[in-house]
């Protein structure tokens, strides 16, 4: 109980450090907000009066801090702004439609990578120094530090373009009519992005177990299984990998944070309308709130993703429950 | 091994780079060539969609990536260094460090990253003093560990009960054991670095006019790919891959050559063996 109260103070000062922020750097940004709502964008005056009212701009810091948290706590669903580019759609809407696409990625590669992780360590670990374990290993420094969206577009190009097998952008095709050929059409949009993040967190993940491996590879027990005869099979899944899997289970939830920020890179490279296309489309776009809410939600997800994640990890160590 | 192909795949790619800047006739912001033309003898990496000779342009724009690299994890490692050691140390100092650190490493770094490079004016400065935000966590996470693996060897208390102060026993005893973990931390926030400030770039915040290898992989990103100029893509992101890989390597080396658990031994001590 002691180690998961740890972890929730931490996110909720994780919390509280990314609700101030939200509404300290758009107002330190140089130039009225309600200026930058009338200026050039798609907001009829009369629609940026309203919003700056709500967002009570004119008055004291004090009552705009006030007002900011009630907009957030106190109303269902949280209002963060209006979006100046899909105006008059709020951010919170813009962005809950979006993250089904976005979550839908995230778990299913996941889901791969970790599959990708367990077999690469269960096949490569137990032999040293082989060709395996030290391709496997270099493989992975390799897509650890490489560049994901630069390997995207290049997928991108090789696959889309060139070979011309998956399609282009997008997570649906335009002539896809429900059924089986909208499910049919969801998949062969997924392909390639799952691929390259399935890739990264393999990448990742493998580093890790392989270090937590070597101090195992040395014990007693793994050397009694060996002598015993086991299969290399067996004592890869049975005794190593079980043992040495804890840590990874503890770096998931800091790498959560990467992993979101790995996502939208690669949805802003194949185009798929998940949150990471909506933000660097807000982005390019100069649709503040819509950045700003992003980031904000962005960051409660990541919050989530690793209270889980911390969830697991005291359910599978009985080590983090003891009250110390 | 890693580290000799890590140095080895470095210094060729700077050696070309280099080499490209002091011999190359063309101006990376000239149009000199035909637009689109693929790779040739005349133009090695080809053109960009406005002619551009794109050997120049990836040539020219390594500086500014390694620049805003270099000087991000200069300063990151400077300050995880010192947060990783007094943090690690000091008993009470230690919860408001690691407090700290997983704090900021919570945060999606990139999205940090995106929101305050569209907010204020995004310039190379800006983008490296970020960075350093991001990644002094990375570094100070890992010399507070090795800190308090340390913290408690004989050779260590020997050092305290012979009548040094914290602070001495800290800054002589404690602080030399754990630089060269601080070495290998530098290298790897240069690969990490170089890689998120092109992403940043790449976006399009960051200076789209000055030539790097984030803005020319802007370009690419909403030019080539209608008119099928690979090579555009493959260049700049291709060098990018090379010098990150290799400072990956020779970071991942160093930390292997320190912490023996890592290593892979020879042959006599191979399971099969035993």
């Amino acid at each position: 109980m002691n180690f998961l109260l740890k972890r929730a103070i931490t996110y909720l000062v994780v919390f509280f450090v990314v609700l101030n922020l939200t509404f300290i750097l758009p107002r330190l940004v140089p130039g009225n907000a309600a200026e930058l709502l009338a200026s050039g964008t798609r907001v009829p005056a009369s629609a940026a009066v309203a919003i700056a009212a709500r967002f009570g701009l004119g008055q004291p810091i004090y009552v705009q801090y006030v007002s900011f948290l009630k907009n957030i706590f106190f109303t269902w669903p949280p209002w963060l702004g209006v979006s100046y580019g899909y105006f008059p759609a709020t951010v919170t809407s813009l962005f809950m439609g979006r993250i089904g696409w976005s979550l839908g990625l995230i778990l299913s590669s996941f889901l791969f990578g970790f599959l990708l992780i367990y077999f690469l360590g269960a096949k490569s670990l137990l032999k040293r120094k082989s060709k395996v374990e030290t391709g496997s290993l270099y493989a992975s420094i390799m897509f650890n530090s490489v560049p994901l969206f630069w390997v995207s577009m290049v997928l991108l190009f090789a696959f889309a373009i060139h070979f011309k097998i998956f399609p282009l952008f997008g997570s649906t095709g335009f002539s896809s009519s429900g059924g089986l050929s909208y499910v049919s059409s969801v998949i062969w949009h997924a392909v390639l992005p799952i691929t390259v993040l399935s890739l990264s967190i393999m990448a990742e993940g493998f580093l890790i177990l392989r270090g937590s491996a070597q101090d195992i590879l040395r014990s007693n027990y793994i050397l009694a299984a060996k002598t015993r005869g086991l299969s290399d099979w067996t004592i890869s899944t049975g005794y190593l990998l079980r043992n040495s899997l804890l840590p990874l289970v503890s770096i998931l939830s800091f790498s959560m944070a990467s992993l979101i920020s790995r996502v939208v890179l690669v949805e802003v490279v194949f185009g798929y309308p998940g949150v990471g296309d909506l933000l660097v489309d807000a982005v390019l776009g100069r649709d503040y709130p819509v950045i700003e809410g992003s980031f904000f939600y962005l960051t409660i997800l990541v919050v989530i993703g690793g209270l889980i994640g911390d969830v697991a990890l005291m359910r599978l160590d009985p080590r983090l429950r003891i009250n110390r | 091994m890693s580290a000799k192909i890590g140095i080895l795949i470095i210094a060729c790619v700077l050696g070309f780079l280099f080499s490209a800047v002091l011999f190359g006739h063309h101006s990376p912001q000239a149009i000199v060539g035909p637009a689109d033309a693929p790779p040739s003898l005349k133009y090695p990496f080809g053109t960009d969609y406005l002619g551009h000779d794109l050997l120049s342009q990836v040539a020219f724009g390594a500086f500014p990536t390694l620049f805003i690299g270099l000087v991000a994890a200069l300063g990151g490692t400077s300050i995880g260094f010192l947060a990783g050691l007094y943090g690690g140390y000091y008993q009470r100092l230690q919860p408001v460090i690691s407090g700290a650190i997983d704090v900021v490493l919570s945060f999606p770094s990139i999205v940090l990253l995106i929101l305050i490079a569209s907010l204020f004016l995004a310039s190379n400065n800006l983008i490296a003093i970020s960075l350093v935000l991001i990644l002094w966590a990375t570094v100070a996470r890992g010399v507070r560990a090795q800190v308090a693996s340390l913290k408690n060897l004989p050779y260590v208390d020997a050092a305290r009960t012979s009548g040094m102060s914290e602070w001495r026993v800290v800054n002589r005893v404690i602080a030399p054991a754990v630089a060269p973990i601080a070495v290998s931390y530098f290298v790897l926030t240069v690969s990490i670095g170089i890689v998120i400030a092109t992403s940043v770039e790449w976006i399009g915040l960051g200076n789209v006019t000055e030539v790097s290898w984030g803005s020319i992989l802007y370009y690419a990103q909403t030019y080539a790919f209608i008119r099928g100029d690979w090579w555009w893509v493959v260049e700049p992101g291709l060098m990018l891959a090379l010098v990150a890989i290799g400072f990956a390597l020779i970071g991942f080396a160093i930390e292997e050559e320190l912490n023996p658990r890592l290593r892979t031994y020879g042959d006599k001590f191979t399971s099969e063996n035993i």
